[in-house]
């Protein structure tokens, strides 16, 4: 079966965050609208983005999320998130490569409690009547690093959009994990629409090796947003049946 | 009691063009044996672009050479993918009658629509219309199959009149399933008329409210032809050996290998939000592996035909108390079980399990599964 290459150790290197304590209490988050863009990458790096105790899915996306949270213990904050799809043991994922948030408060709380390898930047999430848009700029001219959307959103059922739990490189005190963070994301409006994919620098979120090449899909949703208690972290140079630890 | 042999092809990596040869031709060689130790059918999948977990993109080809190797045992059609960028139903059903005429009336004809973004987005299908379109074409077959010449208006496909060539050799024509994956479709199948092929595991007590569901709802169905084929089958795996140890290390070690490569595969739902698809399918039962409990070691499942005869036996006796007519098996996956053990798993289960279930009479094999009178062995 197809298992990841990479060196954990090294993959992790640059985006694996500081983590002092995983015993995080959990956070509701009220009227946050979620925008995800899935879209099939190329395969032939498929397996040398992940490290061995992931799997990819057959074949490999990449998904975008971006949530705008208009209150929040840190106050209203925009966040954005590049993961690869990919399995821990029988379970669907998605892998971390990068996040940016234009709020600083939200950003240090995302990265401290639940393992998010967030950065500052300017981040918008904008809806209009046929088209939802997320764009994340850095700081300086032409620095814009991703614009995604959806057009022309339909209706559909609360239940009929998935959301895969998120596994996050950090050092942790029992050394280098990925954090599972599996938000529950409670929809009270759902629409899905053409998906859209302007930009996308690969690099800038933590893995150049992205190369997305064929849309499958994009949905927006209101929710409640519950992040969670962290239950599991995973050893990543193990499989799930061996690696996985309670916290 | 029937029993049959579900094919998916798997192949272990590698995905060398000498391995494929060797898991096709293992494959014939256990359906060869399965028609002279008795079983039933054997089903072959069709799957696409599943690389490792199914490489049965032609079933009617492996099929026919099936039955060219075979005499009595029926031939699963399974599941045709009815999914109009995949198979036009004219193809199908002239493919269908054609494997009918070759093997002498022994085909059963599955019907399903794709789970995976893996294949719907490789033929760039609309997941959104295969639930329509599967219905449109389950209505279609028959008239194919009996009408000298044919026609037909439809919402997601239509043709003028024609002759649709061959007809079948089974009169009138061979029977028609549907896989079941996501709780309710076995109503959708009972309310046509159609057997309901279960691909996905499910518990015992989850297992008989749908049986008793659908035998009740077939009662009053509008079947979509003249065959009403009430007949439950449910998917297991098959690892039978005289000691019940062995047989667990060697049976799990296939069934969670399986497990793993099913949870590879992108199903719709996870890649592409839709209605038309609620759930996840899933063929493998739990227990390859615990996420909660990493130390633990993998049980058998609940309902799994792996262990020695008299266990597999108990499983059985369970299933056929539920209601399920007939337990489809899968002998391997990706070959982590050599031919030779495949093979003697299979004869210890001809000698030792099958006598203790009421089986189709002599004169009776080789008919349509669900015209087949049994009698305890």
């Amino acid at each position: 079966m197809l298992v990841g290459t990479a060196d954990a150790a090294a993959l992790f290197k640059e985006r694996a965050v500081e983590m002092t304590r995983i015993d995080t209490d959990a956070e509701m988050l009220e009227d946050v609208v979620v925008l995800q863009v899935l879209c099939e990458i190329e395969s032939s790096e498929e397996c040398a983005m992940l490290p061995p105790g992931l799997h990819p899915s057959l074949p490999p996306l990449v998904n975008w999320q971006a949530w705008s949270v208009p209150a929040s213990p840190w106050g209203p904050f925009t966040l954005a998130t590049t993961r690869i799809e990919c399995r821990s043991g029988l379970r669907p994922r998605g892998l971390l490569t990068g996040a940016f948030s234009n709020s600083a408060a939200a950003a240090e709380a995302l990265r401290e409690r639940w393992g998010y390898s967030v950065r500052v930047a300017e981040v918008a999430l904008e809806r209009r009547y046929d088209e939802v848009r997320c764009s994340v700029a850095l700081p300086g001219p032409d620095d814009e690093i991703l614009d995604i959307g959806l057009r022309d959103p339909v209706p559909l059922g609360m239940t009929d959009v998935q959301y895969v739990a998120s596994l996050h490189a950090a050092n942790t005190e029992r050394g280098l994990r990925l954090v599972q963070c599996d938000p529950r994301i409670e929809p009270e409006r759902a629409e899905r629409g053409q998906p859209i994919i302007d930009h996308f620098d690969a690099g800038a979120w933590g893995e150049e090796r992205i190369a997305p090449f064929y849309p499958v899909s994009a949905s927006v949703v209101t929710a409640q947003v519950t992040l969670p208690r962290l239950r599991f972290v995973c050893r990543p140079g193990e499989m799930a049946f061996t690696g996985t630890e309670h916290v | 009691m029937k029993f049959g042999i579900f094919f998916e092809l798997s192949v272990p990596r590698p995905l060398t063009r000498e391995m494929e040869y060797t898991v096709i031709h293992n494959a014939l060689e256990q359906a060869r044996l399965a028609d002279e130790l008795g079983f039933d059918v054997i089903w072959a999948v069709e799957h696409h672009f599943l690389e490792g977990y199914s490489h049965c993109s032609a079933p009617e080809l492996f099929l026919t050479a099936a039955a060219m190797q075979t005499e009595k045992i029926r031939l699963g059609h399974g599941a045709v993918v009815t999914v109009k960028e995949i198979n036009h139903p004219i193809r199908a059903a002239e493919r269908g009658a054609f494997l009918d005429q070759l093997s002498g009336g022994r085909v059963e004809f599955g019907t399903a629509r794709s789970s995976t973004w893996t294949e719907l987005g490789g033929f760039q299908a609309d997941p959104d219309a295969t639930k329509k379109e599967w219905d449109e074409f389950v209505r279609v077959l028959p008239g194919m199959w009996t009408q000298e010449r044919f026609s037909w208006e439809g919402n997601c496909f239509s043709m003028p009149e024609r002759a649709v060539l061959p007809k079948p050799y089974q009169e009138p024509h061979p029977p028609l399933w549907v896989t079941v994956t996501s709780p309710g479709t076995e109503l959708d199948a009972a309310a046509r008329g159609l057997g309901a092929l279960g691909v996905a595991s499910a518990s015992y007590d989850e297992q008989e409210r749908r049986t008793k569901a659908y035998h009740q709802a077939i009662q009053n169905c509008d079947p979509v032809s003249d065959i009403v084929n009430d007949q439950v089958a449910t998917l297991n795996f098959l690892y039978c050996h005289e000691k019940l140890e062995r047989a667990a290390t060697r049976g799990m070690n296939m069934l969670g290998y399986f497990g793993m490569l099913n949870s590879h595969l992108l199903f719709t739902r996870e890649a592409y939000p839709t209605r038309a698809y609620q759930s996840l399918a899933n063929l493998a039962p739990s227990g390859g592996g615990n996420a909660d409990d990493p130390g633990a070691a993998a049980a058998i499942p609940q309902g799994v035909c792996i262990g020695d005869p008299q266990r597999i036996i108990e499983v059985i006796k369970r299933w056929e108390s539920i209601g399920v007519d007939n337990l489809n098996f899968l002998l391997n996956a990706a070959e982590i079980l050599n031919q030779d053990e495949v093979l003697e798993s299979m004869r210890l289960f001809a000698r030792e399990v099958m006598p203790a279930f009421p089986r189709p009479t002599a004169e009776h094999r080789g008919l349509p599964l669900h015209q087949q009178t049994e009698v305890s062995g």
